[in-house]
């Protein structure tokens, strides 16, 4: 069955199409970090108005790569939440009218559980049951993963995600935007010993993170070198990277040994950080675990992922109806 | 106008739940001072004193610009860190949560327009030293001078 999918829960407008939750048709992101990056910082004029403004066209490109017809889809995914309210509901909106024009079934997907699904579009995908620490902009967690859908959180942050930490850390230090591409590059050239920034374990039997103190570790840092601290920007980047590094190493590999899995994945646009796959990889050979990573282009935000897990939903018999909303946030559990 | 001396980030979180506590009216309550400063964990106390669920955890809005949470109150939390224009306000829905009956807090504040906001709390911190924060509240309109003198009333609240 051909699904496509809808995802439009933060900056990203994005459709696809894809067979049976695994092969990609089409996957179509209209991305705006060339929007962010004319002004030299993370931003501008995204959110809703841009959603408005992309959704159709995406759409339209989705089904003009993969030739597909209207005719051929068997189903609608669409992310419901969590995300902003006015973006998700562009995308909502959307595929109700399309879903009921064409009478095709729809159905809503949480976002996190459409990164998951990610991993089963490559060609390394984990068996079940297995347990994936995804790291985004957005969101910091770690997933007990027993089938397509049942997915159990076992932690998440308490207050910024990783993502977030390295796009600020970059903002403070004046490098750029995509924060995580620019210090992935940079710290290569710093010692992370040089400058060692506090690892946050919180109580080390929880699988909960936070990364606001270390973000104010490195302001701080930054902040008493005064001048000086231009010169020694590789390294800062190089200790904070192996802080955030660290804690998500040891705390997916410890998850997946509590939960008795022989297998790992790393998904969301920080799984994209080279430290983070190489450190992960050599920590889990030690344990004997497998690591899986979906492909750099699906790390991101992408409507291939909410297609897929939304296939799941759609052979089993469940769907969305005409009455249901986005929403903004879950519960933790 | 009243001010605080925090030493921990617990004692910050300890005063965002008094304030959440003294809300008997909806609320806008402008943030700002500089990344680091605890604007999030007073907020996550704001949560508190709203009766939202400790199963709700109050994370960073910075990618999602608003989260919204059910309490006595629901509490929008606001992030204006990404926002560069006052065009982006409308397209994120800010204009559309101000007037919901709701407590409406917003980091990164400094970024509205001059004025932007009418009846308002300010709450601004200053960083001291790796732990201590000098946070000042200052009210803008009657209901915002009501929370104010509800804080002052409330027997374990010290302030400078």
């Amino acid at each position: 069955m051909i699904v496509l999918g809808i995802e439009s829960s933060c900056d990203e407008t994005a459709a696809a199409l894809v067979v049976n939750g695994s092969r990609i048709l089409s996957s179509e992101v209209a991305s705006q970090i060339a929007v962010h990056h004319r002004y030299g910082g993370v931003v501008p004029e995204l959110a809703s108005r841009k959603h408005m403004e992309a959704i159709v066209p995406v759409v339209k490109a989705a089904f003009k790569t993969s030739g597909v017809r209207y005719g051929e889809i068997g189903g609608i995914a669409v992310t419901q939440g969590p995300g902003l309210t006015g973006s998700l509901l562009v995308g909502f909106s959307f595929v109700k009218s399309f879903a009921f024009a064409l009478n095709l079934p729809m159905v809503g997907v949480n976002h996190l559980e459409g990164h998951i699904n990610s991993l089963f579009l490559g060609t390394n995908p984990p068996p079940f049951p297995f347990v994936a620490l995804l790291a985004s902009g957005g969101h910091t967690s770690i997933y007990h993963v027993r089938s397509y859908t049942e997915i159990t959180q076992m932690g998440q942050t308490r207050d910024d995600a990783a993502g977030e930490a390295f796009d600020k850390v970059a903002k403070m230090l004046g490098l750029g935007y995509p924060g995580g591409v620019v210090i992935d590059r940079l710290a290569r050239t710093g010692d992370p010993g040089r400058i060692v920034f506090p690892r946050t374990f919180l109580d080390k039997s929880t699988f909960d993170f936070s990364f606001s103190g270390l973000k104010t570790a490195v302001k701080r840092h930054v902040q008493k070198t005064g001048n000086k601290y231009e010169d020694q920007i590789p390294d800062i980047v190089a200790g904070f990277q192996e802080s955030v590094v660290d804690v998500l190493s040891y705390k997916v590999i410890r998850a997946a040994k509590e939960m008795r899995c022989d297998h790992l994945a790393l998904v969301g646009g920080v799984a994209a950080n080279s430290r983070l796959r190489e450190r992960v990889e050599q920590d889990a050979a030690l344990q004997g675990l497998q690591v899986h990573i979906p492909s750099l282009d699906l790390c991101g935000d992408n409507a291939a992922m909410i297609a897929a897990a939304g296939y799941h939903y759609l052979i089993d018999g469940n769907q969305s109806d005409m009455t249901e909303d986005v929403y903004s946030r879950l519960p933790r559990f | 106008m009243i001010r605080f001396t925090t030493y921990s980030l617990d004692e910050t979180h300890a005063l965002g739940q008094r304030i959440g506590k003294s809300f008997s009216n909806a609320m806008v309550i402008a943030l700002t001072g500089d990344l680091g400063c605890g604007k999030t964990a007073l907020v996550q106390g704001i949560a508190k004193g709203l009766d939202i669920s400790d199963d709700y955890y109050i994370t960073s809005p910075t990618y999602t610009f608003i989260n919204e949470y059910p309490g006595r109150y629901p509490l929008f939390h606001v992030d204006l860190y990404r926002v560069e224009h006052s065009d982006d306000l409308e397209n994120i829905g800010f204009d559309e949560i101000l007037m919901d009956d709701a407590i409406v807090a917003v980091e990164w504040a400094d970024k509205l327009p001059k004025d932007f906001l009418k009846e308002h709390l300010h709450v601004c911190f200053e960083t001291l030293d790796d732990t201590c924060r000098k946070i000042t509240i200052t009210p803008r309109g009657s209901k915002a001078v009501e929370v104010i003198d509800q804080l002052k009333s409330m027997k374990e609240i010290k302030w400078d």
